[in-house]
């Protein structure tokens, strides 16, 4: 053990257990414990409107995925545009049990964490189904069968009398220990149960590579023939990938679908798997925190684009639509100019900042 | 018997536009192993600047038709040249999300115009009553809309087989290194293909518009209907292509055409072409004419 548990400066290890610690500091435990309670505290002492409130949910439930997806598409290396149907999977799981028990039965209300888990599980089958082509397909063959799954859900959705045709099934309001949540704290509620979902899976996904069932995932991203000379299937492993991803998948859909008090195909349509896509990386494919600032930025510049719309559009004829015209073109363009100038994403500058400030004043 | 034969004729119409709007996707990942997502945004913009040349600048379709061929042939050069070119060499996953990309800034411009919200129609500019023979009819804009996709396929496969440069595009989908070293520009040779891409695209897109009216969320489906189009016939095949569009054609009138509206289904010629996607790349992923290069894990 080194002699300074506080600075990073002089520190090393002589152990591989010391090298695997989350934190490698104890100021690290300490700064990452304060933005925790921070997270947790400030809905308390900031009244937030419900809109922004809503953003702030979005954004969680966003990064539930966007963590699936990094597992499979950055940590795995399988090009995923599927990734809202799999989603579309879990809050159509919790859709059903509405549409059969009724709305607020009282399953959906008292018994919605296991729900979320059951979606998620779902999800996870429907994952390792869909990445069952990965037994054979690499890349661009892989991207265009998930493609095809994302389609063949879409149309299902909309045919099965089952699923209302895509129409949205609502999904009632569930019951804390404090009593039903009602339309005041509905956002709020949501918050910390995505929170706390997003703070289990970090720890689970952060641990997750320092076990042979994370390492073998980025083994055979980086070469699946040594991968395979060393003992782990690759077949296997992408498919356990696709599952872990579709996973996660289904606990945001489950959530997406208890936020929004219903399930529609409007969710979980192509335009949202590349979204998704495009949050991971934007924020650093392959990378933990990238999954945090992906699906943050994306949104937030979104929020923007259309406060800048409704402002400009006052001085435009009113016919029109600004908004659908600049969302999509300033999400293409954070896209290209993040692949061309940044492939590294957010997470790279994240990276950059925190090596700056750790041997700050010195500079190495 | 004359509704079967009418299916046969509508399949083949829509196969011979699929098979002309797979070919700018198999053009380009030919050459330089890019799928491109945002091929149904070009042929969008294709069909809405022919539209925009010959009904408010009143230039006549044919040369119109020309005209937003060679606009577009610039537009896909230039692409390739500003995007597509900094990324050789990125990882796959770079490639696609840049393509995808882009279709997201062509879909964001294109909603700036009137097109992106409002319908447009060619004016008519060939005889509107249909020809007919023993109950099977076929419109004259869906005749000369084939008439020009064979002849363009045509003059694309002659173009492949026999022109200095096509042979040395060919040369760089074959083997990049060697043809570097006997002096083929293989950037320059990317940059070919996309522009060419993009020509067949607008054609694609006129003749599109001219059957179906212009309606920007049709046109960019193409976008992606084509890829089960592609993957049939195998990505780097232009044979394939044509091969491929047309059987998918089929598939597509057949299905509307018999299966929906019995057993309750509905809509199946939307979904039919992915399941068979899913097929074609579980038992034969490198389609019916494509090289043999997949890799088995």
């Amino acid at each position: 053990m080194a002699a300074n548990r506080w600075l990073a400066t002089g520190n090393f290890f002589t152990t591989y257990q010391e090298e695997q610690r989350t934190f490698i500091t104890s100021l690290d435990r300490l700064i990452f414990s304060l933005f925790l309670i921070v997270l947790f505290i400030w809905p308390i002492f900031f009244s937030v409107s419900r809109t922004y409130m809503l953003v702030v949910d979005n954004i969680l439930v966003a990064v539930i995925a966007v963590l699936g997806l990094n597992l499979v598409t950055g940590f795995a290396g399988l090009i995923s545009i599927g990734h809202a149907a799999f989603m579309g999977v879990g809050a159509y799981t919790i859709a059903s049990f509405s549409r059969i028990l009724g709305d607020s039965h009282i399953i959906i209300t008292h018994f919605w964490p296991l729900l979320i888990f059951i979606a998620g599980v779902a999800g996870a089958i429907t994952g390792a189904i869909v990445g069952l082509p990965s037994l054979r397909l690499k890349h661009l063959y892989l991207a265009i069968a998930t493609l095809s799954f994302q389609m063949i859900f879409e149309w299902a959705i909309k045919f099965l009398t089952f699923f209302n045709q895509g129409q949205t099934i609502s999904v009632g309001r569930v019951v804390w220990f404090t009593g039903e949540v009602g339309r005041n704290d509905h956002y709020i509620f949501w918050y910390y149960v995505a929170l706390v979902i997003i703070v289990l899976f970090g720890f689970v996904v952060s641990n997750l590579f320092k076990t042979r069932y994370g390492r073998a995932l980025v083994a055979v991203r980086d070469n699946d023939r040594a991968a395979d000379a060393m003992g782990m299937h690759p077949g296997f492993t992408k498919v356990y990938a696709f599952a872990l991803s579709g996973f996660l998948a289904g606990v945001a859909g489950a959530v997406h679908a208890f936020l929004y008090k219903g399930a529609g195909i409007e969710s979980f349509t192509l335009h949202h798997s590349i979204t998704y896509l495009a949050m991971a990386i934007v924020g650093g494919l392959g990378t933990l925190n990238g999954s945090f600032w992906g699906p943050a930025a994306i949104e937030i510049l979104n929020l923007q684009v259309e406060k800048f719309s409704e402002y400009a559009g006052n001085y435009l004829p009113s016919a029109m639509n600004l908004a659908t015209a600049l969302r999509p073109f300033t999400f293409g363009l954070v896209i290209v100019l993040f692949l061309m100038f940044e492939p590294r994403g957010i997470a790279n500058w994240w990276r950059i900042a925190k090596s700056y400030t750790k041997t700050w004043p010195f500079r190495y | 018997m004359s509704y079967f034969f009418q299916i046969v004729i509508s399949g083949m119409v829509v196969g011979s536009i699929y098979a002309l709007a797979a070919l700018g996707l198999v053009l380009i990942y030919k050459s330089s192993r890019v799928a491109n997502f945002a091929h149904g945004q070009i042929i969008a913009s294709g069909a809405f600047i022919t539209y925009a040349l010959t009904v408010w600048a009143a230039i006549p379709i044919y040369i119109s038709f020309v005209m937003s061929m060679v606009i577009t042939f610039l537009l896909a050069w230039s692409v390739e040249r500003i995007f597509l070119r900094r990324l050789i060499g990125e990882p796959i996953i770079s490639v696609i999300m840049v393509t995808i990309g882009l279709a997201s800034i062509i879909d964001g411009l294109i909603y700036l115009t009137p097109f992106g919200t409002k319908n447009f129609s060619f004016p008519t500019f060939l005889p509107p009553e249909p020809i007919a023979f023993s109950g099977v009819s076929i419109s004259w804009t869906q005749l000369v809309g084939v008439i020009i996709t064979i002849f363009l396929i045509g003059g694309f496969s002659w173009f492949f087989k026999k022109s200095t440069i096509g042979i040395s595009m060919r040369a760089v989908s074959d083997d990049q290194f060697a043809s570097m070293s006997v002096g083929i520009s293989v950037p320059g040779v990317f940059g070919l293909a996309w522009a060419m891409a993009g020509l067949s695209a607008a054609a694609a897109g006129g003749i599109i518009g001219n059957i179906t009216g212009l309606n920007f969320d049709t046109l960019h489906a193409f976008g992606i209907v084509v890829f089960p189009v592609v993957i049939l016939g195998g990505l780097d095949s232009i044979l394939g292509a044509v091969v491929a569009g047309i059987i998918m054609g089929l598939i597509q009138q057949f299905a509307s055409g018999y299966i929906d509206g019995n057993w309750g289904l509905s809509g199946t010629g939307e979904v039919l072409p992915y399941i068979i996607l899913l097929i074609i790349l579980l038992i034969k992923p490198h389609g019916l004419f494509g090289i043999h290069e997949i890799e088995r894990v």
